[in-house]
Protein backbone atom coordinates (compact mmCIF):
# COMPACT_ATOMS: atom_id res chain seq x y z
CA UNK A 1 0.00 0.00 0.00
CA UNK A 2 2.66 2.41 1.13
CA UNK A 3 4.94 1.86 -1.83
CA UNK A 4 1.98 2.03 -4.24
CA UNK A 5 1.18 5.46 -2.77
CA UNK A 6 4.80 6.55 -3.20
CA UNK A 7 4.77 5.41 -6.83
CA UNK A 8 1.64 7.48 -7.45
CA UNK A 9 3.28 10.56 -5.97
CA UNK A 10 6.42 10.00 -8.05
CA UNK A 11 4.32 9.82 -11.20
CA UNK A 12 2.52 13.00 -10.26
CA UNK A 13 5.79 14.83 -9.69
CA UNK A 14 7.17 13.52 -13.00
CA UNK A 15 4.11 14.64 -14.96
CA UNK A 16 4.26 18.03 -13.29
CA UNK A 17 7.93 18.45 -14.25
CA UNK A 18 7.26 17.42 -17.85
CA UNK A 19 4.45 19.97 -18.13
CA UNK A 20 6.55 22.75 -16.62
CA UNK A 21 9.59 21.89 -18.77
CA UNK A 22 7.56 21.83 -21.98
CA UNK A 23 6.03 25.11 -21.01
CA UNK A 24 9.36 26.70 -20.12
CA UNK A 25 11.55 25.47 -23.00
CA UNK A 26 9.10 24.10 -25.54
CA UNK A 27 8.86 27.31 -27.54
CA UNK A 28 12.63 27.43 -28.00
CA UNK A 29 12.34 24.32 -30.17
CA UNK A 30 10.31 26.28 -32.66
CA UNK A 31 13.31 27.41 -34.64
CA UNK A 32 14.36 23.83 -35.37
CA UNK A 33 11.01 22.08 -35.52
CA UNK A 34 8.23 24.57 -36.24
CA UNK A 35 5.76 21.78 -37.08
CA UNK A 36 6.02 20.40 -33.55
CA UNK A 37 5.31 23.51 -31.50
CA UNK A 38 1.85 25.06 -31.58
CA UNK A 39 1.41 28.82 -31.67
CA UNK A 40 -0.26 28.67 -28.31
CA UNK A 41 3.08 28.15 -26.54
CA UNK A 42 4.09 31.66 -27.57
CA UNK A 43 5.23 33.36 -24.34
CA UNK A 44 3.28 36.39 -25.42
CA UNK A 45 0.07 34.42 -24.73
CA UNK A 46 1.17 32.09 -21.97
CA UNK A 47 4.12 33.51 -20.12
CA UNK A 48 6.88 31.10 -19.22
CA UNK A 49 6.78 29.60 -15.72
CA UNK A 50 9.97 31.47 -14.76
CA UNK A 51 8.42 34.80 -15.82
CA UNK A 52 5.22 33.99 -13.98
CA UNK A 53 7.17 33.26 -10.82
CA UNK A 54 9.16 36.49 -11.08
CA UNK A 55 6.01 38.43 -11.68
CA UNK A 56 4.45 36.76 -8.69
CA UNK A 57 7.33 37.86 -6.47
CA UNK A 58 6.89 41.45 -7.64
CA UNK A 59 3.11 41.53 -7.37
CA UNK A 60 3.19 39.98 -3.93
CA UNK A 61 5.77 42.54 -2.79
CA UNK A 62 8.14 39.76 -1.81
CA UNK A 63 10.60 41.41 -4.21
CA UNK A 64 10.60 45.17 -4.68
CA UNK A 65 13.01 47.09 -6.93
CA UNK A 66 14.88 43.83 -7.61
CA UNK A 67 15.49 43.23 -3.91
CA UNK A 68 13.95 40.81 -1.45
CA UNK A 69 11.73 42.68 0.96
CA UNK A 70 11.75 39.99 3.63
CA UNK A 71 14.01 40.99 6.46
CA UNK A 72 14.45 44.54 5.13
CA UNK A 73 12.85 47.00 7.47
CA UNK A 74 9.60 48.58 6.17
CA UNK A 75 10.34 47.46 2.59
CA UNK A 76 7.34 45.13 2.41
CA UNK A 77 5.00 47.71 3.93
CA UNK A 78 6.23 50.43 1.61
CA UNK A 79 5.64 48.22 -1.42
CA UNK A 80 2.21 47.22 -0.16
CA UNK A 81 1.39 50.87 0.32
CA UNK A 82 2.27 51.92 -3.19
CA UNK A 83 -0.25 49.80 -5.05
CA UNK A 84 -3.93 49.97 -4.26
CA UNK A 85 -4.82 46.61 -5.74
CA UNK A 86 -1.74 44.56 -4.93
CA UNK A 87 -1.95 40.79 -4.85
CA UNK A 88 -2.74 40.44 -1.16
CA UNK A 89 -5.42 43.12 -1.08
CA UNK A 90 -6.95 41.71 -4.26
CA UNK A 91 -6.93 38.19 -2.86
CA UNK A 92 -8.43 39.34 0.41
CA UNK A 93 -11.23 41.21 -1.36
CA UNK A 94 -12.05 38.29 -3.65
CA UNK A 95 -12.05 35.75 -0.84
CA UNK A 96 -14.08 37.97 1.46
CA UNK A 97 -16.74 38.42 -1.20
CA UNK A 98 -16.68 34.69 -1.91
CA UNK A 99 -17.23 33.94 1.75
CA UNK A 100 -20.08 36.45 2.08
CA UNK A 101 -21.76 35.09 -1.03
CA UNK A 102 -21.34 31.55 0.30
CA UNK A 103 -22.73 32.29 3.76
CA UNK A 104 -25.74 34.28 2.56
CA UNK A 105 -26.44 31.80 -0.26
CA UNK A 106 -26.25 28.74 1.98
CA UNK A 107 -28.38 30.28 4.73
CA UNK A 108 -31.15 31.57 2.50
CA UNK A 109 -31.11 28.52 0.22
CA UNK A 110 -31.37 26.22 3.21
CA UNK A 111 -34.25 28.11 4.83
CA UNK A 112 -36.20 28.36 1.57
CA UNK A 113 -35.58 24.70 0.73
CA UNK A 114 -36.66 23.59 4.18
CA UNK A 115 -39.88 25.60 4.22
CA UNK A 116 -40.92 24.70 0.69
CA UNK A 117 -39.79 21.10 1.04
CA UNK A 118 -42.00 20.54 4.05
CA UNK A 119 -45.05 22.35 2.72
CA UNK A 120 -46.88 20.81 -0.24
CA UNK A 121 -48.98 23.93 -0.54
CA UNK A 122 -46.10 26.39 -0.79
CA UNK A 123 -44.05 24.19 -3.08
CA UNK A 124 -47.03 23.85 -5.43
CA UNK A 125 -47.52 27.62 -5.51
CA UNK A 126 -43.87 28.50 -6.06
CA UNK A 127 -42.93 25.61 -8.34
CA UNK A 128 -43.34 27.40 -11.73
CA UNK A 129 -41.44 30.46 -10.49
CA UNK A 130 -38.57 28.35 -9.26
CA UNK A 131 -38.41 26.40 -12.51
CA UNK A 132 -38.39 29.65 -14.48
CA UNK A 133 -35.76 31.29 -12.30
CA UNK A 134 -33.62 28.19 -12.42
CA UNK A 135 -33.76 28.15 -16.22
CA UNK A 136 -31.98 31.53 -16.40
CA UNK A 137 -28.22 31.07 -16.58
CA UNK A 138 -27.33 32.96 -13.41
CA UNK A 139 -24.21 34.41 -14.99
CA UNK A 140 -26.38 36.20 -17.58
CA UNK A 141 -27.71 38.36 -14.76
CA UNK A 142 -24.29 39.56 -13.66
CA UNK A 143 -24.35 42.75 -15.79
CA UNK A 144 -27.80 43.57 -14.42
CA UNK A 145 -26.50 43.14 -10.90
CA UNK A 146 -23.51 45.38 -11.57
CA UNK A 147 -25.89 47.99 -12.96
CA UNK A 148 -28.14 47.74 -9.92
CA UNK A 149 -25.54 47.47 -7.17
CA UNK A 150 -22.59 49.35 -8.65
CA UNK A 151 -19.04 48.13 -9.20
CA UNK A 152 -18.26 47.82 -5.49
CA UNK A 153 -18.12 44.65 -3.39
CA UNK A 154 -21.89 44.38 -2.94
CA UNK A 155 -22.52 43.41 -6.55
CA UNK A 156 -19.96 40.58 -6.28
CA UNK A 157 -21.59 39.21 -3.17
CA UNK A 158 -25.00 39.36 -4.86
CA UNK A 159 -23.73 37.53 -7.94
CA UNK A 160 -22.14 34.85 -5.77
CA UNK A 161 -25.31 34.59 -3.69
CA UNK A 162 -27.40 34.11 -6.80
CA UNK A 163 -25.21 31.25 -7.99
CA UNK A 164 -25.08 29.53 -4.59
CA UNK A 165 -28.67 29.96 -3.47
CA UNK A 166 -30.23 27.77 -6.15
CA UNK A 167 -27.72 24.99 -5.71
CA UNK A 168 -28.33 24.88 -1.97
CA UNK A 169 -32.07 25.37 -2.34
CA UNK A 170 -32.52 22.35 -4.63
CA UNK A 171 -30.37 20.15 -2.42
CA UNK A 172 -32.20 21.17 0.72
CA UNK A 173 -35.57 20.86 -0.97
CA UNK A 174 -34.81 17.28 -2.02
CA UNK A 175 -33.52 16.55 1.47
CA UNK A 176 -36.59 17.96 3.19
CA UNK A 177 -38.78 15.78 0.96
CA UNK A 178 -36.69 12.70 1.70
CA UNK A 179 -37.09 12.76 5.49
CA UNK A 180 -38.09 9.23 6.45
CA UNK A 181 -41.70 8.96 7.55
CA UNK A 182 -40.78 6.26 10.02
CA UNK A 183 -38.24 8.57 11.66
CA UNK A 184 -40.99 11.11 12.16
CA UNK A 185 -43.35 8.38 13.37
CA UNK A 186 -40.77 7.03 15.79
CA UNK A 187 -40.12 10.50 17.20
CA UNK A 188 -43.82 11.15 17.63
CA UNK A 189 -44.30 7.82 19.42
CA UNK A 190 -41.48 8.77 21.78
CA UNK A 191 -43.40 11.89 22.72
CA UNK A 192 -42.06 14.55 20.33
CA UNK A 193 -44.21 17.60 19.67
CA UNK A 194 -44.44 19.00 16.13
CA UNK A 195 -41.78 21.58 16.91
CA UNK A 196 -39.53 18.95 18.47
CA UNK A 197 -39.96 16.79 15.36
CA UNK A 198 -38.86 19.71 13.21
CA UNK A 199 -35.90 20.43 15.43
CA UNK A 200 -34.66 16.90 16.11
CA UNK A 201 -35.67 14.96 12.98
CA UNK A 202 -36.47 17.14 9.97
CA UNK A 203 -33.63 19.66 10.34
CA UNK A 204 -30.84 17.16 11.13
CA UNK A 205 -32.01 14.84 8.38
CA UNK A 206 -32.15 17.70 5.85
CA UNK A 207 -28.78 19.02 7.05
CA UNK A 208 -27.16 15.91 5.65
CA UNK A 209 -28.18 17.03 2.17
CA UNK A 210 -27.13 20.59 2.86
CA UNK A 211 -23.66 19.49 4.00
CA UNK A 212 -23.22 17.48 0.82
CA UNK A 213 -23.68 20.69 -1.18
CA UNK A 214 -21.16 22.80 0.79
CA UNK A 215 -18.08 21.92 -1.26
CA UNK A 216 -19.68 22.69 -4.64
CA UNK A 217 -21.30 25.79 -3.10
CA UNK A 218 -17.97 27.39 -2.16
CA UNK A 219 -16.59 26.68 -5.66
CA UNK A 220 -19.73 28.20 -7.22
CA UNK A 221 -19.44 31.22 -4.97
CA UNK A 222 -15.90 31.87 -6.18
CA UNK A 223 -17.08 31.62 -9.79
CA UNK A 224 -19.85 34.13 -9.06
CA UNK A 225 -17.38 36.62 -7.62
CA UNK A 226 -14.97 36.15 -10.53
CA UNK A 227 -17.69 36.80 -13.11
CA UNK A 228 -18.80 39.89 -11.20
CA UNK A 229 -15.25 41.21 -11.10
CA UNK A 230 -14.77 40.66 -14.82
CA UNK A 231 -17.79 42.77 -15.62
CA UNK A 232 -16.76 45.64 -13.46
CA UNK A 233 -14.75 45.99 -10.29
CA UNK A 234 -12.40 48.32 -8.50
CA UNK A 235 -10.55 45.65 -6.57
CA UNK A 236 -10.04 41.92 -6.64
CA UNK A 237 -7.98 39.21 -8.31
CA UNK A 238 -9.87 39.43 -11.59
CA UNK A 239 -9.47 43.16 -11.66
CA UNK A 240 -5.73 42.33 -11.74
CA UNK A 241 -6.30 40.03 -14.71
CA UNK A 242 -8.12 42.76 -16.59
CA UNK A 243 -5.36 45.27 -15.80
CA UNK A 244 -2.64 42.85 -16.89
CA UNK A 245 -4.51 42.12 -20.10
CA UNK A 246 -4.76 45.83 -20.84
CA UNK A 247 -0.98 46.08 -20.50
CA UNK A 248 -0.47 42.95 -22.56
CA UNK A 249 1.24 41.23 -19.64
CA UNK A 250 0.62 37.52 -19.92
CA UNK A 251 2.67 36.77 -16.82
CA UNK A 252 0.53 39.07 -14.68
CA UNK A 253 -2.62 37.30 -15.85
CA UNK A 254 -1.11 33.91 -15.17
CA UNK A 255 -0.13 34.91 -11.61
CA UNK A 256 -3.75 35.73 -10.92
CA UNK A 257 -4.90 32.48 -12.49
CA UNK A 258 -2.50 30.47 -10.32
CA UNK A 259 -3.55 32.31 -7.20
CA UNK A 260 -7.19 31.53 -8.04
CA UNK A 261 -6.32 27.89 -8.62
CA UNK A 262 -4.60 27.59 -5.27
CA UNK A 263 -7.45 29.41 -3.48
CA UNK A 264 -9.98 27.12 -5.15
CA UNK A 265 -8.11 24.00 -4.08
CA UNK A 266 -7.76 25.26 -0.51
CA UNK A 267 -11.39 26.34 -0.17
CA UNK A 268 -12.72 23.06 -1.56
CA UNK A 269 -10.39 20.98 0.59
CA UNK A 270 -11.43 22.84 3.72
CA UNK A 271 -15.10 22.40 2.82
CA UNK A 272 -14.63 18.69 2.19
CA UNK A 273 -13.00 18.34 5.59
CA UNK A 274 -15.86 20.21 7.24
CA UNK A 275 -18.33 18.07 5.33
CA UNK A 276 -16.68 14.81 6.39
CA UNK A 277 -16.71 15.93 9.97
CA UNK A 278 -20.36 16.99 9.96
CA UNK A 279 -21.40 13.79 8.17
CA UNK A 280 -19.19 11.50 10.24
CA UNK A 281 -22.22 9.34 11.07
CA UNK A 282 -22.51 8.26 7.45
CA UNK A 283 -20.56 5.09 6.66
CA UNK A 284 -18.68 6.58 3.71
CA UNK A 285 -17.19 9.28 5.94
CA UNK A 286 -16.21 7.01 8.81
CA UNK A 287 -12.92 5.72 7.39
CA UNK A 288 -11.65 9.21 6.75
CA UNK A 289 -13.06 10.58 10.01
CA UNK B 1 -52.29 -16.19 31.41
CA UNK B 2 -55.57 -17.27 32.96
CA UNK B 3 -58.85 -15.38 33.19
CA UNK B 4 -59.13 -12.23 35.27
CA UNK B 5 -57.01 -9.09 35.31
CA UNK B 6 -58.24 -5.80 33.93
CA UNK B 7 -58.57 -5.20 30.20
CA UNK B 8 -55.83 -2.88 28.98
CA UNK B 9 -56.43 -2.76 25.24
CA UNK B 10 -59.71 -3.44 23.58
CA UNK B 11 -60.71 -3.23 19.92
CA UNK B 12 -64.34 -3.44 18.86
CA UNK B 13 -65.31 -4.38 15.30
CA UNK B 14 -62.16 -2.76 13.97
CA UNK B 15 -62.11 -2.39 10.17
CA UNK B 16 -59.58 -0.90 7.80
CA UNK B 17 -60.11 -0.35 4.11
CA UNK B 18 -57.29 1.04 1.99
CA UNK B 19 -58.19 3.21 -1.00
CA UNK B 20 -61.39 5.12 -1.62
CA UNK B 21 -61.94 4.22 -5.26
CA UNK B 22 -61.94 0.73 -6.75
CA UNK B 23 -59.92 -1.39 -6.30
CA UNK B 24 -60.22 -1.04 -2.55
CA UNK B 25 -58.39 -3.38 -0.22
CA UNK B 26 -60.21 -4.70 2.81
CA UNK B 27 -57.22 -5.24 5.08
CA UNK B 28 -58.84 -5.69 8.47
CA UNK B 29 -62.36 -6.98 8.93
CA UNK B 30 -64.24 -6.82 12.21
CA UNK B 31 -61.39 -7.50 14.56
CA UNK B 32 -62.40 -7.49 18.22
CA UNK B 33 -59.71 -8.15 20.77
CA UNK B 34 -59.33 -7.82 24.49
CA UNK B 35 -55.84 -7.78 25.94
CA UNK B 36 -55.32 -7.87 29.67
CA UNK B 37 -52.85 -5.89 31.72
CA UNK B 38 -49.41 -7.48 31.71
CA UNK B 39 -50.33 -9.98 29.05
CA UNK B 40 -47.98 -10.87 26.19
CA UNK B 41 -50.09 -11.41 23.10
CA UNK B 42 -48.90 -12.29 19.60
CA UNK B 43 -50.82 -11.45 16.47
CA UNK B 44 -49.88 -14.28 14.14
CA UNK B 45 -50.77 -14.60 10.49
CA UNK B 46 -49.46 -14.79 6.95
CA UNK B 47 -48.45 -11.58 5.21
CA UNK B 48 -51.52 -9.67 4.11
CA UNK B 49 -53.49 -10.74 7.15
CA UNK B 50 -53.61 -7.17 8.43
CA UNK B 51 -51.74 -7.87 11.65
CA UNK B 52 -49.44 -4.87 11.31
CA UNK B 53 -52.42 -2.74 10.32
CA UNK B 54 -54.20 -3.64 13.56
CA UNK B 55 -51.05 -2.78 15.51
CA UNK B 56 -50.59 0.54 13.71
CA UNK B 57 -54.18 1.51 14.44
CA UNK B 58 -53.64 0.78 18.13
CA UNK B 59 -50.48 2.92 17.91
CA UNK B 60 -52.50 5.75 16.25
CA UNK B 61 -50.14 5.60 13.28
CA UNK B 62 -53.15 4.78 11.11
CA UNK B 63 -56.77 5.85 11.48
CA UNK B 64 -59.38 3.07 11.59
CA UNK B 65 -62.05 3.02 8.89
CA UNK B 66 -64.64 1.94 11.43
CA UNK B 67 -64.74 0.42 14.87
CA UNK B 68 -63.28 1.48 18.16
CA UNK B 69 -60.07 1.15 20.10
CA UNK B 70 -60.08 1.59 23.86
CA UNK B 71 -57.05 1.96 26.10
CA UNK B 72 -58.05 1.35 29.73
CA UNK B 73 -61.65 1.80 28.65
CA UNK B 74 -61.04 5.23 27.07
CA UNK B 75 -61.23 5.76 23.30
CA UNK B 76 -57.98 6.69 21.51
CA UNK B 77 -57.37 10.16 20.12
CA UNK B 78 -56.31 9.63 16.53
CA UNK B 79 -52.87 10.96 15.61
CA UNK B 80 -51.90 11.61 19.22
CA UNK B 81 -50.01 8.66 20.66
CA UNK B 82 -50.70 7.80 24.27
CA UNK B 83 -47.71 8.47 26.51
CA UNK B 84 -47.94 5.01 28.05
CA UNK B 85 -47.51 3.30 24.66
CA UNK B 86 -44.15 2.28 23.23
CA UNK B 87 -43.66 1.09 19.67
CA UNK B 88 -40.87 -0.89 18.04
CA UNK B 89 -40.63 -0.96 14.26
CA UNK B 90 -39.52 -3.85 12.09
CA UNK B 91 -37.44 -1.44 10.06
CA UNK B 92 -34.45 0.18 11.63
CA UNK B 93 -35.68 3.63 12.61
CA UNK B 94 -32.72 4.74 14.68
CA UNK B 95 -31.65 8.28 13.88
CA UNK B 96 -28.41 7.77 11.93
CA UNK B 97 -27.03 11.20 12.91
CA UNK B 98 -27.25 10.39 16.62
CA UNK B 99 -24.88 8.09 18.47
CA UNK B 100 -26.22 5.01 20.23
CA UNK B 101 -26.51 6.80 23.56
CA UNK B 102 -28.13 9.84 21.96
CA UNK B 103 -30.66 7.55 20.30
CA UNK B 104 -31.47 5.70 23.51
CA UNK B 105 -31.74 8.97 25.45
CA UNK B 106 -33.86 10.65 22.78
CA UNK B 107 -37.23 10.34 24.52
CA UNK B 108 -35.79 11.42 27.86
CA UNK B 109 -34.20 14.42 26.16
CA UNK B 110 -37.58 15.40 24.70
CA UNK B 111 -39.12 15.12 28.13
CA UNK B 112 -36.49 17.56 29.43
CA UNK B 113 -34.59 15.24 31.74
CA UNK B 114 -31.31 16.76 32.99
CA UNK B 115 -28.18 15.55 31.18
CA UNK B 116 -26.51 13.83 34.13
CA UNK B 117 -29.60 11.82 35.05
CA UNK B 118 -30.15 10.95 31.41
CA UNK B 119 -26.60 9.80 30.93
CA UNK B 120 -26.81 7.57 33.99
CA UNK B 121 -30.02 5.91 32.83
CA UNK B 122 -28.82 5.42 29.28
CA UNK B 123 -25.57 3.84 30.47
CA UNK B 124 -27.47 1.48 32.76
CA UNK B 125 -29.85 0.49 29.99
CA UNK B 126 -27.01 -0.17 27.51
CA UNK B 127 -25.20 -2.30 30.06
CA UNK B 128 -28.30 -4.45 30.53
CA UNK B 129 -28.24 -5.60 26.93
CA UNK B 130 -24.48 -5.88 26.55
CA UNK B 131 -23.93 -2.67 24.65
CA UNK B 132 -22.07 -0.73 27.36
CA UNK B 133 -19.05 -0.04 25.16
CA UNK B 134 -21.03 1.05 22.13
CA UNK B 135 -22.57 4.23 23.49
CA UNK B 136 -20.54 6.58 21.35
CA UNK B 137 -20.89 4.55 18.12
CA UNK B 138 -23.11 5.62 15.28
CA UNK B 139 -25.84 3.16 14.23
CA UNK B 140 -24.23 2.64 10.82
CA UNK B 141 -21.32 0.84 12.43
CA UNK B 142 -23.49 -1.66 14.37
CA UNK B 143 -24.81 -5.03 13.27
CA UNK B 144 -28.53 -5.54 12.62
CA UNK B 145 -29.03 -7.30 15.96
CA UNK B 146 -27.26 -4.56 17.88
CA UNK B 147 -29.31 -1.88 16.14
CA UNK B 148 -32.53 -3.64 17.06
CA UNK B 149 -31.40 -3.86 20.67
CA UNK B 150 -30.80 -0.11 20.63
CA UNK B 151 -34.26 0.43 19.12
CA UNK B 152 -35.77 -1.68 21.87
CA UNK B 153 -33.95 0.32 24.54
CA UNK B 154 -34.95 3.63 23.00
CA UNK B 155 -38.56 2.58 23.49
CA UNK B 156 -38.21 0.77 26.82
CA UNK B 157 -36.29 3.57 28.54
CA UNK B 158 -39.51 5.59 28.42
CA UNK B 159 -41.01 2.88 30.65
CA UNK B 160 -44.11 2.29 28.53
CA UNK B 161 -46.84 0.21 30.11
CA UNK B 162 -47.95 -0.98 26.72
CA UNK B 163 -45.44 -2.22 24.18
CA UNK B 164 -46.42 -2.61 20.55
CA UNK B 165 -43.95 -4.51 18.39
CA UNK B 166 -44.23 -4.88 14.63
CA UNK B 167 -42.14 -7.90 13.58
CA UNK B 168 -39.19 -6.35 15.38
CA UNK B 169 -36.89 -9.31 14.70
CA UNK B 170 -38.19 -10.12 11.23
CA UNK B 171 -35.02 -9.00 9.46
CA UNK B 172 -32.59 -10.88 11.72
CA UNK B 173 -30.95 -14.26 11.18
CA UNK B 174 -32.10 -17.24 13.29
CA UNK B 175 -29.24 -17.06 15.72
CA UNK B 176 -29.53 -13.34 16.40
CA UNK B 177 -33.28 -13.73 16.66
CA UNK B 178 -32.99 -16.30 19.48
CA UNK B 179 -30.61 -13.94 21.22
CA UNK B 180 -33.14 -11.14 20.92
CA UNK B 181 -35.88 -13.41 22.32
CA UNK B 182 -33.74 -14.08 25.36
CA UNK B 183 -33.10 -10.36 25.87
CA UNK B 184 -36.75 -9.42 25.34
CA UNK B 185 -38.02 -12.13 27.74
CA UNK B 186 -35.49 -10.98 30.28
CA UNK B 187 -36.55 -7.33 30.02
CA UNK B 188 -40.23 -8.26 30.01
CA UNK B 189 -39.95 -10.43 33.15
CA UNK B 190 -38.76 -7.31 34.94
CA UNK B 191 -41.19 -4.81 33.45
CA UNK B 192 -44.24 -7.01 32.81
CA UNK B 193 -45.58 -4.60 30.23
CA UNK B 194 -48.67 -5.38 28.21
CA UNK B 195 -47.24 -6.50 24.88
CA UNK B 196 -48.82 -6.86 21.45
CA UNK B 197 -46.30 -8.59 19.22
CA UNK B 198 -46.87 -8.96 15.49
CA UNK B 199 -45.13 -11.87 13.76
CA UNK B 200 -45.50 -14.51 11.08
CA UNK B 201 -43.02 -16.77 12.85
CA UNK B 202 -44.87 -19.38 14.92
CA UNK B 203 -41.79 -20.42 16.89
CA UNK B 204 -41.26 -16.82 17.93
CA UNK B 205 -44.90 -16.41 18.94
CA UNK B 206 -44.82 -19.57 21.09
CA UNK B 207 -41.51 -18.65 22.72
CA UNK B 208 -42.66 -15.23 23.81
CA UNK B 209 -46.40 -15.06 24.32
CA UNK B 210 -49.13 -15.95 26.79
CA UNK B 211 -51.68 -16.02 24.03
CA UNK B 212 -51.61 -16.24 20.25
CA UNK B 213 -54.31 -14.62 18.15
CA UNK B 214 -54.32 -16.15 14.70
CA UNK B 215 -55.50 -13.86 11.91
CA UNK B 216 -56.81 -15.19 8.63
CA UNK B 217 -55.40 -14.34 5.21
CA UNK B 218 -56.87 -11.15 3.69
CA UNK B 219 -59.22 -9.78 4.77
CA UNK B 220 -57.78 -10.12 8.26
CA UNK B 221 -60.23 -11.61 10.73
CA UNK B 222 -59.62 -13.33 14.06
CA UNK B 223 -59.54 -16.97 13.08
CA UNK B 224 -58.63 -18.68 16.30
CA UNK B 225 -56.99 -18.08 19.66
CA UNK B 226 -54.47 -20.24 21.42
CA UNK B 227 -53.42 -20.04 25.01
CA UNK B 228 -49.71 -20.74 25.49
CA UNK B 229 -49.48 -22.31 28.93
CA UNK B 230 -45.75 -22.85 28.99
CA UNK B 231 -44.07 -22.13 32.33
CA UNK B 232 -42.22 -18.86 32.87
CA UNK B 233 -39.52 -17.69 33.06
CA UNK B 234 -38.76 -19.29 29.72
CA UNK B 235 -35.48 -20.05 28.08
CA UNK B 236 -35.65 -19.08 24.42
CA UNK B 237 -33.40 -21.95 23.34
CA UNK B 238 -34.36 -24.88 25.56
CA UNK B 239 -38.08 -24.15 25.51
CA UNK B 240 -38.15 -25.49 21.99
CA UNK B 241 -37.15 -28.96 23.24
CA UNK B 242 -40.13 -29.38 25.58
CA UNK B 243 -42.97 -31.73 24.55
CA UNK B 244 -45.61 -29.11 25.48
CA UNK B 245 -44.00 -26.72 22.99
CA UNK B 246 -44.01 -29.36 20.27
CA UNK B 247 -47.67 -30.22 20.91
CA UNK B 248 -48.74 -26.59 20.73
CA UNK B 249 -46.59 -26.01 17.70
CA UNK B 250 -48.28 -28.71 15.65
CA UNK B 251 -51.72 -27.59 16.81
CA UNK B 252 -51.24 -23.99 15.69
CA UNK B 253 -49.15 -24.95 12.69
CA UNK B 254 -52.03 -26.78 11.08
CA UNK B 255 -54.36 -23.81 11.40
CA UNK B 256 -51.68 -21.32 10.32
CA UNK B 257 -50.74 -23.49 7.34
CA UNK B 258 -54.27 -23.26 5.98
CA UNK B 259 -54.01 -19.48 5.99
CA UNK B 260 -50.63 -19.50 4.30
CA UNK B 261 -52.11 -21.61 1.50
CA UNK B 262 -55.22 -19.43 1.27
CA UNK B 263 -53.12 -16.27 1.20
CA UNK B 264 -51.02 -17.69 -1.61
CA UNK B 265 -53.83 -18.85 -3.85
CA UNK B 266 -55.67 -15.57 -3.72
Amino acid sequence: MRSAGAVTVLWQIAICLVILATWQWGYDLRDKMPWLVPDLLDPYFVAKPSEIFEHFLRLSCLVDKDQWTLGVKDAFAACMHRSENNLWVALFVTLKNTLFGFVTGVTSGFLAGLVLGRSDRLSAIFQPFIVAANAIPRIALAPVIILAFGIGDVSKVVTAWLVVVFLVFFNTFAGARAVERDHIGAARLLGASEWQITKTVIIPSTMAWLFASLAPAIAFSLIGVIVGEFIGAQRGICRMIIEAEARGEASGMMVAVFVLMISGVLLTTIMQRVQSHLLRWQPQHQEAG
Amino acid sequence: MSEGGEIRIETRNLCKIFGTKAPIVRAVDNVSLAIRKGEFVSLLGPSGSGKSTVLNMIATLLPATSGEILLDGKPLTPGRPDRTVGYVYQKDTLFPWRTVQENVGYGLELAGMPVSERRRRVAAALAEVGLAEFGSFYPSSLSGGMRQRVSLLRTLIMEPQILLMDEPFGALDTHTKLDMHRILLDLWERGRQTVVFVTHDLGEALTLSDRIILLSARPGRVKQEFSVDLPRPRDAVFLRESPAYAALFSEVWHSLGEEFVRGRTE
